[in-house]
């Protein structure tokens, strides 16, 4: 490789050294220069965490190459707050809680900065299109374009500087007060360090080869060339797990690397650590496995039928839980019914797509204490699970856990942190992984796709009589969360609604496709979308008012819910009715809401998505006739 | 991740060319590498090893800028933004800055090249639609010579260009518009970072009362293998009164433009609706007479 000299004026200190060719922007200032604030989110040019201003331009740092900073000047998030005191954006995001993770915003405080200095009255629909290449997972925005805006009006003076401090709150009270977040300086600022964000003396990088097959068996895995390597310090695979191999939330069936066979596209099947990353990338290139390809299944009701391929051997029927749940007598109830109503309804896999890719650092302390520092959800059943794994005793394993850029459950599961805390013992120096986005989307869990049947008796004023519902849900290769999944959405599927006959069975089912496993709302989406739609249907064939038909099945306080818990307070009418005025809704059956509808063309509802804003402001003084 | 040995940073076209020369089957050039970089990772192309990069974005040839009364010639390294800041550029292209603002997303473009824009040869490319609308000339360099050719031929299919081994893309030669009103019209899955699903470019001018349509430009992407300039809908529409019915029989005409491989029907609801809507948008800022448009159609295609 032929090293590039670089000479820049990175946050007004003038940078001059040899730099590798092949590294981006990104790569030099947060690897060389442990400038971390900037983050990496998708490595893609897609979501704005890596945004610096080159030459007072704001660019996408993981889209340039190093060399075009060639002369240029390069300011970070760091640069903003130099001196510890935040800039006036900065205070503003802290004081509009313009962050909750916090791994998007230095990109959004660097791209808000843009946008205002490129306009400085931009108003908000302008500051919207200015901030369109930064993804923020959390917050919604909405916070976000208070803090610009706020930042706005105290440098024009419509604000006094004062707007950025802390509401008063006399005698100390916070409890219903609008308080700043303790933790938001340390995000605004970019000083916070998520896991990808650390670094520590002879730190050693983490690749892992992952399988390209859905369901195969491992015949051999040849890393010898791998370890011969220059610069590789170790490669391990499942046989170099020392205890009793396997995780997971409720049923520990995943080991931490493939063991004799792979169950999904993505699974993990070695691990190889090195001096760096790239020598870690072709060092996972060079291992050989030989696979004997293996029938693979892929939908779960294909799963259940007998002679289906077999993902797990301790579950030939492929089921990693059911979870009955019987009231009353439904057929008697549908038999007592006006009206029955049967519908299918199905969901999709989703991504969980918090902006920090998984990320994790592992050492061994001077106490010989398996240290693992990761963004875990869970850490203290982590560590139990690990203790076992690596068959260490409880108190020589420790959990740290580091900011967590964005979860939504998933990073409830150990999917990586057995193999930084065995590449850490193996060589005995710190060990660092740092998912890419793509491997992120292959090899973690998602939301459980699901297919549901139910049928819903009715009389003919509205209130249900019976209930049944049948959810089989696509578990993928490993259980995680699945029977928790489960039980969450057969617990809620009948919804906040009194019904006198209920079935519910719901099914997690293993397959060869990326593991399911924990996503906000943990299986009450997949069942409650079928009821709810269901119960909007039955509102249109019964000529009733959606709300009406809500209200009438509605819980009261002191209800007994299917699952014979006694409910103390239900808010169940208030949340209905502050929906009804917020949706200003106009009472009737679905059917008879025309084309005169009073709910729509409100000046806080959203104009249909266009661009150009900044044309109308004035700003793109190049328009031809206007 | 894209990994190369050298990147090289020639300052002029004669260093570019050595360096072409020297690494002959070794190397890519490239410009703002907003396409490359992403290229470069898992699901695309994977991990690839190029021996040497060229950056010919530092060649002072590929930055020229000239904008005369009747053409307007662009250097290939002209960066996407720059039809947002440079106002003399904005009236000689009068679309350009509207499709720039639909263009990937403020910081993206500031390095996205309209070089590279072309010899990507993407179908739903935003800018070449545009460039196809002002007829623009190609200009091709190489060591053994230079060449050029209409855009519209060196755009061959998806991803296909006739650009010949050793040549380098240097410049666009454009016809300039000034006085026309320009729209551009894009849809996809969300606002910024998205690639077309349909995109068109308009280019109107008016007579002095701001009634007759004296001439106009549309071109088309993202819903065949190449752009397309719709001449059929310029004829109809050149010199006739400027009327509601005129843009709608506009977008009825029966020219089969929609030959993707996917959502044909959605994507030909939406050609008809962006015909009307980018000439009614084109023609309002070209001057048109407040009562020349009623606000019926203005509501039905906003």
């Amino acid at each position: 490789m032929v090293d590039i000299h670089l000479d820049a004026i990175i946050n007004g200190r003038k940078v001059s050294r040899d730099v590798k060719p092949h590294l981006r922007l990104l790569d030099f200032l947060r690897d060389d220069l442990n400038l971390t604030g900037n983050k990496e989110g998708c490595g893609a040019g897609e979501c704005g965490t890596c945004s610096v201003f080159v030459d007072g331009v704001l660019m996408k740092s993981c889209l340039m190459p190093v060399a075009k900073a060639q002369g240029a000047t390069v300011d970070t998030i760091e640069s903003l707050a130099k001196s510890g005191e935040l800039s006036v954006l900065q205070k503003a995001f802290h004081k509009a809680g313009a962050s909750q993770c916090g791994y998007c915003i230095p990109g959004m405080v660097m791209a808000a900065t843009a946008a205002l200095r490129a306009n400085p009255f931009a108003d908000r629909e302008e500051i919207k299109e200015r901030l369109g290449g930064n993804i923020c997972r959390c917050t919604g925005y909405q916070k976000i374009f208070d803090a610009v805006e706020l930042a706005r009006d105290v440098q024009n003076g419509r604000v006094p500087a004062t707007a950025l401090l802390e509401t008063d709150t006399a005698d100390g009270e916070v409890i219903g007060k609008n308080v700043r977040r303790i933790d938001a300086p340390s995000k605004v600022s970019g000083r916070l360090k998520y896991a990808g964000d650390m670094t520590m003396p002879g730190m050693l990088h983490v690749q892992v080869l992952r399988s390209p097959h859905a369901h195969a068996r491992i015949v051999s895995i040849d890393t010898s060339a791998a370890l011969a390597m220059d610069g590789v310090e170790s490669v391990i695979t499942a046989a170099d797990v020392p205890g009793k191999d396997g995780f997971g939330v409720f049923v520990h069936d995943q080991p931490i690397m493939a063991r004799g066979k792979v169950r999904y596209v993505g699974e993990a099947i070695a691990a190889v650590a090195a001096e760096d990353a790239l020598t870690a990338k072709r060092a996972v290139a060079a291992i050989k496995v030989v696979y004997e390809q293996l029938a693979p299944v892929f939908d779960p009701d294909e799963a259940m039928l007998p002679g289906a391929p077999v993902v797990h051997d301790y579950a030939p029927d492929n089921i990693t839980k059911h979870i009955p749940i019987r009231v009353g007598d439904v057929e008697a109830g549908f038999a007592a019914s006006d009206l029955v109503i049967e519908e299918s309804y199905s969901t999709q896999a989703i991504e969980h797509a918090y902006l920090e890719p998984e990320a994790g650092l592992a050492y061994v302390d001077h106490d010989d204490v398996v240290t693992v520092v990761s963004p875990s959800q869970n850490i203290t059943h982590h560590r139990h699970m690990l203790a076992r794994i690596i068959d260490k005793p409880i108190s020589k394993v420790r959990f740290i856990m580091s900011p967590v850029g964005g979860g939504f459950g998933g990073k409830e599961d150990m999917i990586y942190q057995g193999m930084l805390a065995l590449l850490a013992m193996k060589t005995m120096r710190p060990v660092r992984l740092v998912y890419t986005r793509e491997e992120s989307i292959i090899s973690t869990a998602k939301r459980h796709p699901s297919r549901t049947t139910l049928r819903m008796g009715l009389m003919r004023d509205g209130r249900i009589r019976a209930l049944a519902m049948r959810m089989v849900c696509d578990g993928g290769a490993y259980g995680l969360s699945t029977e928790g999944v489960m039980r969450k959405a057969a617990i809620l599927a009948a919804g906040p609604y009194a019904i006198p006959n209920v079935q519910i069975d719901t099914y997690g089912i293993y397959t060869n496709n990326t593991p399911s496993g924990a996503f906000r709302s943990f299986g009450a989406l997949q069942t409650q979308f079928a009821t709810e739609s269901q119960l909007d249907i039955a509102a249109e064939r019964l000529g009733l008012d959606p709300f009406e038909i809500r209200r009438i099945n509605a819980m009261r306080d002191g209800d007994m819910t299917h699952t014979k818990q006694k409910l103390g307070s239900v808010s169940l009418m208030r949340a209905l009715e502050a929906a009804e005025q917020a949706s200003r809704w106009e009472a009737g059956a679905p059917t008879v809401r025309g084309p005169s509808r009073g709910d729509l063309n409100h000046d806080d509802v959203r104009p249909s998505v266009t661009l150009g804003t900044r044309f109308a402001s004035g700003d793109a003084s190049s328009e031809a006739a206007e | 991740m894209l990994i190369c040995d050298e990147y090289l940073t020639p300052a002029s076209l004669d260093e570019a060319f050595a360096a072409m020369e020297r690494h002959r089957g070794r190397y890519r050039v490239v410009a703002g590498c907003t396409d490359t970089l992403p290229w470069a990772r898992e699901g695309r192309a994977g991990d690839v090893e190029i021996p040497v990069l060229i950056d010919v974005t530092k060649i002072p040839e590929l930055n020229e800028r000239h904008v005369g009364d009747t053409r307007v010639r662009l250097g290939a390294a002209t960066p996407i933004q720059r039809f947002l800041d440079d106002a003399a550029l904005g009236r000689a292209m009068p679309a350009m800055p509207r499709c720039a603002v639909w263009f990937a997303d403020d910081q993206i473009r500031a390095q996205a090249t309209l070089g590279g824009n072309a010899v990507n040869a993407s179908p739903a490319a935003d800018a070449t639609p545009c460039l196809e609308a002002h007829d623009a000339i190609v200009e091709l360099a190489s060591s053994k010579g230079r060449r050029s050719m209409p855009l519209r031929e060196f755009i061959t299919g998806p991803g296909k260009t006739q650009l010949a081994e050793g040549e380098l893309l240097t410049g666009f030669e454009c016809d300039a518009f000034p006085g026309y009103g320009g729209s551009f019209e894009k849809v996809g899955h969300r606002r910024s970072l998205v690639i077309s699903v349909v995109c068109l470019a308009v280019m109107v001018k008016l007579d002095r009362d701001g009634r007759t349509i004296e001439d106009t430009r549309l071109a088309i992407a993202g819903i065949r293998p190449v752009p397309r300039r719709l001449r059929e809908i310029e004829d109809l529409l050149r010199g006739k009164p400027l009327a509601g019915a005129l843009l709608e029989e506009a977008a009825d005409m029966p020219l089969d433009l929609v030959q993707s491989r996917s959502r044909q029907e959605y994507r030909r609801d939406v050609v008809r609706g962006f015909l009307v809507r980018g000439l009614i948008a084109a023609a309002k800022r070209a001057g048109a007479s407040p009562d020349a448009l009623t606000r019926e159609l203005e509501a039905a295609y906003g």
